[in-house]
């Protein structure tokens, strides 16, 4: 029973992390249409700037704010090559990311070499549900649920956010009442690089990240938005506890190597079964 | 209707390609450029005709390098039966596999290749019927009857035949029943399918032919290196060959070739340049990286026409460069 509430708590924290990848693809995609590969790389972005202002000695909270700031900046810029000309069809788009996820690779290893990076994050354990959980690994899972709700409340109760939303469900009806679509896209890759930036200081502490996990964070990032048809922020918080649960529980029973296997299976069966309301989403 | 090169700059790309191996000291780079032409060119068809990108690509090279390697060195088939058989093998996994996956689109289906790619590289590493930890080594040299490859060379050439039944049989299925009803998918398929084209398994036709291709490229590989473990088929392969497809051109016939030569070479000089002594360590993984993200880039954006296909009328154009 401890075995399995170890596994529970784990899988719980690590799916934390993916839901926050995740609600950066959502951000993007439900604003623009536009499935964003380079999400995972603002993770690894903001943990190497964290690393480094640390050890400028810039105090914890200050660095990580920054560095999750500069990712949002990051964010920006990618949106703005990605959007493209206007009628740039949203696949072409995702090749687009995928070219700048390469160019981030490129600039990371220029910036900051190609060994993983692990900053310091919060010391020490506490006992939860009669199990040993470190500490950090509680801050990702809490700053999560904030960050949740923080995009929540901005979508449903600020204008800026109604604007986002209008752009996403009907961008010609949103431009005839004065919203400029280009600049809300544009501000959706930013939030995207400002969740994906808080994904990666609160994960490298635990997991250190090095140039070339960008793959891992956003294919499980995009797992967990998959749940919830890459536009419900809700369900996304949702798919990514499972997976982080169905992984950590695969990883303790079976094979660790197949923890990743598992998430992958699962995108695909939730993928194909709801395909029907993804073309209709799609065709929208 | 596709517009064809003249046939004089066919016929100097041709015998171009055909003295390049006696000039060459080194056939890798040749062999690698023309087997990724390979597969280029079934994953150009898909994308252009089928509008879908396939991000894993990869997975059908491995499944046609496994077939051979298991053949020769499993169950002791000749290799002239195995390259054949690798193709087949190849198309039946993407028949099998495509039926539920295909159900996707877009950027479902872009990620759900991916990770089926990555799903194919765990089931060959943690499978030792498949090769295991350690891969399979000792694939025989290719061979047909009493002849047997001693070096390099044959190589280049077997690569280059494949290549010709690549194009030939992709010209001869654009004209063809089946092509018609794939260039009907291109336009819209509502409209093809009220045309009473069977728009599902024409879709499955075209991904298990793509991967057919890349089936086959994969046998050669397995051959030539020889040796196949899944470290050989990296998820970055499998983009550099969507690179080289929107590079070329979607959809056309000499696309694939074209896209797979002109990024194949300019990965090799900047990989030359890279390498000079005086330079950091970390300069070759920089450029490389920063080389295959700017021409992705600058070819989507800058160069739309003929390179974004799925976008409303498929354009077919003159290729711009002659294979070499």
């Amino acid at each position: 029973m401890k075995e399995f509430l170890t596994y529970l708590v784990t899988g719980i924290t690590l799916g934390a992390s993916f839901a926050l990848i995740g609600s950066g693809f959502v951000v993007v995609h439900r604003v623009t249409r536009i499935v964003n590969f380079a999400q995972g790389s603002f993770a690894i972005i903001a943990a190497m700037m964290a690393a480094s202002l640390l050890r400028g000695r810039l105090p914890h909270g200050l660095a990580e704010a920054a560095a999750v700031l500069v990712c949002g900046v990051v964010g920006a810029v990618v949106g703005w090559v990605a959007l493209g000309r206007r009628g740039t069809h949203p696949l072409i788009s995702l090749i687009v990311t995928l070219g700048l996820s390469m160019l981030v690779s490129a600039a990371i290893i220029l910036l900051w070499g190609q060994d993983p990076v692990s900053p310091p994050g919060l010391r020490g354990h506490v006992t939860l549900l009669g199990v040993d959980v470190e500490r950090q690994r509680l801050l990702v899972l809490l700053v999560t649920l904030l960050a949740f709700a923080a995009v929540a409340l901005f979508f449903s109760r600020t204008y800026l956010g109604k604007a986002l939303t209008a752009s996403a469900s009907n961008p010609y009806a949103a431009r005839l009442v004065g919203i400029d679509v280009r600049r809300m896209g544009l501000l959706a890759f930013a939030l995207a690089g400002v969740l994906g930036g808080l994904a990666g200081v609160l994960v490298a502490p635990s997991n250190a990240l090095s140039f070339s996990s960008d793959l891992a964070l956003a294919l499980s990032g995009f797992a967990a938005a998959v749940f919830g048809g890459l536009s419900s922020p809700g369900r996304t918080l949702v798919g990514g506890l499972v997976l982080g649960v169905a992984g950590q529980l695969t990883a303790g029973y079976l094979n660790g190597s197949y923890q990743t296997e598992v998430a992958l299976l699962l995108m695909l069966l939730i993928m194909i079964a709801r395909s029907r309301t993804f073309v209709a989403e799609e065709a929208k | 209707m596709t517009r064809r090169p003249s046939t004089l700059l066919v016929v100097v790309a041709a015998v171009a390609a055909c003295i390049a191996p006696l000039v060459l000291s080194d056939q890798t780079f040749f062999v690698h450029t023309v087997l990724a032409a390979v597969v280029v060119s079934g994953l150009s068809m898909l994308m252009g005709y089928a509008g879908q990108a396939s991000l894993g690509q990869g997975a059908f090279v491995a499944v046609g390098a496994l077939t051979v390697a298991l053949g020769t060195t499993r169950w002791g088939l000749p290799p002239l039966v195995v390259l054949l058989l690798a193709p087949l093998v190849a198309g039946m996994f993407a028949t099998v596999v495509g039926r539920p996956l295909l159900r996707l689109q877009g950027h479902y289906l872009a990620f759900g290749t991916l990770a089926l790619l990555l799903m194919v590289q765990t089931a060959m590493s943690s499978i030792d019927a498949l090769g295991g930890a350690y891969g399979v080594s000792g694939i025989p040299a290719f061979g047909v009857g009493g002849w047997t490859v001693t070096d390099q060379r044959p190589y280049a050439y077997l690569a280059l035949a494949c290549l010709a039944v690549v194009l030939w049989s992709s010209a001869r299925i654009v004209d063809s029943r089946f092509g018609r009803a794939m260039r009907a998918l291109s336009g819209s398929e509502t409209a093809a399918e009220s045309a009473g084209v069977p728009v599902g398994w024409t879709k499955v036709g075209v991904f298990a032919l793509s991967a057919a291709f890349a089936g086959l490229a994969g046998a050669v590989t397995a051959f030539f290196t020889p040796y196949v473990s899944a470290d050989s088929f990296p998820p970055l392969e499998s983009f550099t060959y969507v690179i080289m497809a929107v590079v070329g051109g979607l959809g056309t016939i000499w696309g694939g070739v074209v896209g797979a030569v002109v990024v194949s070479v300019l990965l090799q000089a900047l990989n030359t340049v890279s390498s000079q002594p005086g330079l950091p360590p970390t300069a070759a993984p920089i450029i490389q990286y920063a080389a295959y993200g700017t021409v992705l880039i600058i070819a989507l954006l800058f160069l739309p026409r003929g390179i974004v296909p799925s976008v409303g009328s498929l354009r077919l154009r003159r290729p711009q460069g002659s294979p070499a």
